[in-house]
């Protein structure tokens, strides 16, 4: 169906090839995920497909790339419209219309299909993606999993054969993700559809997939079954490093499997006594105070009596599905919603009306884009306005930054840094001002493997709230986690307690290893070699 | 009659109202066609994707009332009449002879001045409610084929506006919360310069997607569901047009008739 034959690609005013003689087929009824660090040329891998790369985005292309026997050489994007549906990183940048239906039939009407295979067709993509009760809603009313859904929806009218999505599950909470990932799965059961995934999040997508193509840090593409490409590859979700952990001989890709492969060594382990899970209480003086919070736009109310207390050294987990009420949270404790009922104290200071210099010296917010802090025409521009912001010493910014995330050159502009190197310079620009309180909004959209164990290494010694979708992420690193649903708060306790109370939030690990309580690699490691 | 109308009707509709109010000049019949819209509005127009404009234009309606009452009352030539309060006058230079600022407020100027723009109000409620009742985007979709690329321009660039304006508001609430000090001129570039990343990466990734979605491959364009007038929306577009000639009776009437006829938008959802 796909044919990548000795594929070179290398974009203008730039010295380094993205990709290098690639080669590879991918059969009708596929589904293949690309892996591999942030930067590397995943997404170029995957608009080389339908020929955005290089029709789109300039770029010089050596080999060959086709589509059913078509090469994108020969053609534009708009000519493989009804063979490749491609679905960007951000679906609601790529949304043309405003309601649901017309925004599936854009494409349709674009290639002049009549009015009534047109009306057939969404109807039965309205159907396919669950989407019929939604039809004349507003696009931008819509949340990110019904986004998500339209925007493959879109794709789907046009009868594609191959079905491109990059990052398709990132903005996603874990149960929207599964919900999408299944229907994929059901495309290329069904109708053999080709799908090809980019994900960072493996855990989510890895028991999918029948095929890895792997792109490493030095350029080299490897490609094969899941099994072979995770036995040794530096990106790998938790299942995989428990399985290399425990010396299993086999790389087992789903809980089911896994569970299967580690029975003995969970019998044994059942015998013995363990007492795990370091159950933190908030030792320090209480940091914030919110008592009966309530949040209302236009008529809904989006928080609902809320009350609670952090203390000093926590690291807490607000977690629940889109559009709960996480963000409202948050916004409301760092003082950009004002228009709350209730209290919110912060170190004995309500944040709506401080001012913007004291704010900055008692919270820290990093944004869901952490680009929208940034403003400088390069990294050392940023750090110096940062230490005048802040009226510290000169340079204490940028040798923050240095310790954070060494190597990055003052002289780079922002946006030519990757999101991780990003998120750590927004961070230290936040951080100068050494705050009381560090607020994240979703921190961890985007970023790979590597990218976050830097960032928790980052944030640890600080007291953090932080919102979001990335289980694995809290089990790791949060001491508590505060679920929310419908603006309410349904569930508050440890790490442990929440997690493994519910299945849907569970981490890779705590499922296999149930009922032991355990959420990381670490923890299990921890236990095997002190008792084994 | 089906829940929804044409949307050349609900703006015919609307449109002759606003025409009609005007040249009625009468504050009473303003407010009770307003009200009526208003009732259809409420009744019609809830769940559309702009179903708020109607709000907004009521809101703003006000504004215009009270910024052009003050205006009125302080800027312009004095009305003789029956001097409710007096204002210090302000010294002009001499070349402005004519024009008067301040002065003596006459209960004859005030009463003007706020007829007018009560009556601006309501033109503007009326534009609101025509948008708040049929998606602007329809009425594009339903232009003549000859025009209708140009449509589809214009709904691609309108849809863009309120996403702009949720970029502005985010990265400006980004920038206090770092410390930044977000008012004034000079701090424009702390917003510009993020805004306009923002603005240029999200034309790239919609013309990227309009791109792979065929926009443009095929010279002909079909259309999806094409509007059609229903026998009955002639009847209360004519009884629109009447209203402009013959205004008080046909413009009540007129702005009756949808809440007669048009079955409510919310007992078709639940029947």
């Amino acid at each position: 169906m796909i044919e990548f034959s000795n594929v070179s690609l290398i974009y203008p005013n730039s010295i380094n090839t993205v990709l290098e003689d690639l080669s590879f087929t991918v059969a009708e009824g596929e589904f293949v995920l690309v892996i591999g660090a942030t930067g590397l040329g995943k997404s170029s891998l995957l608009r080389l497909i339908n020929g955005l790369v290089p029709h789109h985005t300039g770029g010089i292309l050596a080999g060959e790339v086709s589509v059913d026997g078509t090469s994108t050489r020969s053609v534009k994007p708009g000519a493989l419209a009804h063979l490749v549906g491609i679905v960007g990183q951000n679906p609601l940048n790529g949304f043309v219309t405003d309601t649901v239906e017309e925004e599936l039939a854009f494409g349709l009407e674009a290639l002049n299909f009549p009015p009534d295979v047109m009306r057939k067709r969404v109807e039965e993509v309205l159907d396919l993606m669950s989407l019929a009760a939604l039809r004349s809603r507003s696009i931008t009313s819509l949340s990110g999993g019904e986004q998500q859904r339209v925007a493959i929806g879109s794709a789907l009218v046009m009868h594609p054969k191959v079905l491109v999505l990059d990052e398709p599950t990132s903005a996603l909470d874990p149960i929207a993700a599964e919900e999408v990932l299944s229907i994929l799965q059901r495309l290329v059961h069904d109708l053999s559809l080709t799908v090809i995934v980019a994900e960072h999040r493996l855990e989510r997508v890895i028991h999918f997939a029948d095929r890895i193509i792997y792109i490493q840090a030095n350029g080299e593409t490897k490609i094969g079954t899941p099994q072979e490409i995770l036995k040794d590859s530096e990106i790998a979700p938790p299942i995989v490093h428990l399985a290399r952990a425990l010396d299993l001989p086999e790389v087992a890709l789903s809980v089911r499997e896994m569970r299967r492969a580690t029975q003995p060594f969970r019998e044994k382990l059942l015998k013995i006594d363990v007492v795990t899970g370091s159950k933190f209480e908030g030792t320090g003086k209480e940091l914030v105070k919110i008592k009966k919070l309530s949040l209302s736009y236009e008529n809904s109310e989006v928080l609902h009596d809320i009350s609670l207390n952090i203390h000093e050294g926590e690291i807490v987990a607000i977690m629940g599905r889109n559009g709960a009420g996480k963000s409202s949270l948050l916004r409301s404790m760092v003082g950009i919603v004002t228009t709350y009922e209730g209290q919110i104290e912060i170190d004995g200071r309500a944040p709506n009306n401080l001012k913007a210099a004291d704010r900055s010296r008692l919270i820290g917010f990093i944004p869901q884009e952490p680009s929208d802090l940034l403003y400088g025409q390069s990294v050392g521009q940023e750090c110096t306005q940062a230490d005048k912001d802040n009226r510290v010493l000169p340079g204490t910014t940028l040798e923050l930054l240095q310790k954070l995330v060494p190597g990055i050159s003052p002289s780079t502009h922002p946006r030519d840094l990757s999101e991780g190197q990003r998120l750590a310079l927004a961070l230290s620009v936040v951080l100068s001002a050494k705050p009381n309180l560090l607020v994240l909004d979703e921190p961890t959209r985007g970023l790979d493997y590597s990218a976050k164990a830097s960032l928790i290494n980052q944030l640890r010694g600080h007291t953090v709230v932080l919102a979001t979708h990335d289980v694995e992420l809290v089990a790791e690193f949060a001491t508590r986690v505060i679920f929310i649903a419908e603006g309410e708060i349904v569930a508050d306790g440890s790490t442990i307690d929440v997690l493994l109370s519910s299945p849907a939030f569970a981490p890779q690990i705590a499922k296999v290893m149930s009922p032991s309580p355990w959420l990381t690699v670490n923890d299990v490691i921890k236990v095997v070699g002190t008792s084994l | 009659m089906r829940g929804a109308l044409h949307p050349l009707t609900w703006w015919v509709w609307a449109g002759s109202l606003a025409v009609a109010i005007v040249s009625a000049r009468s504050i009473l019949l303003a407010i009770i066609v307003v009200t009526l819209v208003a009732l259809t509005v409420h009744r019609n127009g809830r769940g559309t994707a702009w179903s708020h404009s109607f709000r907004w234009a009521l809101i703003m309606g006000m504004w215009v009332v009270l910024i052009r009452t003050a205006i009125g009352v302080l800027v312009g030539v004095p009305i003789p009449g029956r001097t409710l309060f007096s204002i210090p006058v302000f010294p002009l230079p001499t070349w402005m002879a004519g024009v008067r600022v301040g002065g003596g407020v006459t209960l004859e100027r005030l009463t003007s001045t706020t007829h007018e723009s009560i009556i601006i109000a309501g033109v503007i409620a009326l534009i609101g409610a025509a948008t708040s009742l049929s998606n602007p985007h329809r009425l594009l979709r339903s232009l003549p084929i000859m025009i209708y690329e140009f449509g589809v321009a214009v709904v691609i660039a309108t849809t863009v506006v309120p996403q702009l304006v949720m970029s502005i508001t985010r990265i400006r609430q980004a920038q206090q919360m770092r410390g930044q000090s977000v008012r004034g001129i000079r701090q424009w570039k702390k917003i510009a310069l993020p805004l306009l990343e923002d603005a240029l990466s999200r034309s790239l990734d919609l013309a990227a997607a309009m791109d792979s979605r065929g926009y443009g491959f095929s010279r002909k364009r079909s259309r999806y569901r094409v509007e059609k007038i229903q026998s009955g929306e002639y009847g209360i577009a004519c009884a629109s047009i009447f209203a402009i000639f013959i205004p008080i009776p046909f413009v009540i009437f007129s702005a009756l008739l949808p809440l007669l006829v048009v079955k409510s938008r919310n007992q078709a959802v639940f029947a």
